[in-house]
């Protein structure tokens, strides 16, 4: 078995202690760190697009939250305004309505009152007609002629009845 | 020696140059070349794939941090925050070990992560290493790692000595794992090999069949004894950090 011949045993390990030696060396020193950099470099990388991410987050947050407070402020006001409005037409309204019932309540006693004082005419001439029909129908039957004082006096006492 | 066309001739080392060394014989071999092939494709992978150093990666360099995650993952999992320092280590005895066993799936390429001198000098520098961590962490009470809390007393004169053996044995088994796992691959891709051409007319393409099945099951163990050689050091990394 050429593993257990010792003839090249020093041999082996010489280069052996040669060659890993560099090996080690060459990795420790130049191989390993420059992986090393390039992985911290992604990684910063990767932290730096994280940490940009979040910030932009935040700021879109913000931004809605702004768009929001915007939304809600200008609804507050539109329904203030509508408030408002639908105030000012009720009390409008309401000032036409009663104007218009006084100017309905004037025209009202003002018919009453004419309807009262034509009624008032119309009995006057009533008895005016009552007093000539007399006057004429008894002239007619008779010769008595009434005057019209008699007439109305008579009227007078009557109109109790007729009432 | 192998015979000619033994299934163990692979494992054979042939000097390239011939260099002494205070008198030692440090020739660079076939195993030395295999390392050196090892090192140079991890340098220049992690180097040329990285070089752009851009922030959406390219596929190559996916791959490169895709490692790098994986060991330091390995490492945070096992042995959490104290073990960020012991990362380049890990990390090269992983890729050393990986690639090594990947070098060695090439044909005509030598594997030296199926010598059990250069798997146990590894295995040695683990244990080694974490042996003189664990003193420097904990000092003398380290040795309290072979006692074990909660256990009726008269059972301690059996349990510390098989936590001391098995304390010692830990270079042996990983190193030996490797070892046994790339010897008995490599091996037994070269007998059916052997098969293939040996067997009459083209009753030879059913051992090949199994040469392509099982070369796909070793490069999976390639990278599974690469796998658990770095665990297992985390592991024992981490040992040296928490005692029981």
């Amino acid at each position: 078995m050429p593993q257990l011949n010792p003839e090249f045993f020093v041999s082996q390990l010489f280069w052996l202690a040669v060659f890993f030696t560099f090996l080690f060396v060459f990795l420790w020193r130049v191989s390993l760190p420059r992986i090393a950099t390039v992985l911290e470099k992604r990684q910063n990388k990767i932290d730096e697009n994280l940490s940009s991410a979040k910030e932009l987050q935040e700021q879109a947050m913000e931004i809605e939250k702004k768009i929001n407070d915007q939304i809600n402020k200008a609804k507050l006001e539109t329904d203030e305004k509508i408030k408002e409005t639908i105030n000012a037409l009720q009390e409008n309204v309401s000032s036409q309505l009663s104007s218009l019932d006084k100017d309905l309540e004037k025209k009202v006693s003002d018919a009453e009152k004419e309807i009262l004082k034509s009624k008032d005419d119309q009995m006057k001439n009533i008895n005016n007609e009552i007093v000539n029909i007399t006057k004429l129908t008894v002239g007619k039957i008779t010769d008595i002629e009434l005057s019209d004082n008699e007439l109305n006096k008579v009227i007078e006492t009557q109109k109790g009845s007729f009432n | 020696m192998a015979a000619k066309d033994s299934p163990l001739k692979q494992f054979e080392i042939d000097p390239i140059s011939n260099i002494e060394l205070g008198g030692y014989n440090i020739s660079f071999t076939n195993s030395s070349f295999a390392m050196l092939i090892t090192v140079l494709v991890i340098t220049l992978f992690l180097t040329l794939t990285v070089n752009t150093r851009s922030i959406i990666p390219s596929r190559m360099q996916l791959i490169s941090e895709l490692m790098y995650n994986f060991i330091a993952q390995l490492l945070s999992d096992t042995v959490g925050d104290n073990g960020k320092r012991y990362f380049p280590f890990v990390f090269s005895l992983f890729m050393f070990v990986l690639i090594g066993n990947m070098v060695g799936m090439v044909p005509y390429q030598f594997t030296f992560t199926s010598h059990i001198i250069v798997t146990f000098a590894l295995a040695a520098v683990v244990f080694i290493g974490v042996t003189i961590l664990g003193f420097i962490n904990h000092g003398i009470k380290f040795f309290t790692f072979f006692y074990i809390p909660g256990v009726p007393f008269y059972m301690h004169p059996l349990l510390i000595p098989i936590e001391v053996i098995s304390y010692l044995s830990r270079p042996i088994s990983l190193s030996v794992r490797l070892f046994a796992n790339m010897l008995a691959g490599h091996t037994l891709l070269k007998v059916f090999a052997g098969f293939v051409v040996s067997m009459p007319f083209f009753t030879g393409v059913f051992p090949l069949a199994f040469i392509v099945a099982l070369t796909g099951l070793e490069i999976l163990i390639a990278f599974l004894q690469a796998y658990v050689f770095a665990i297992l050091t985390c592991l024992y990394i981490n040992d040296a950090y928490h005692l029981h």
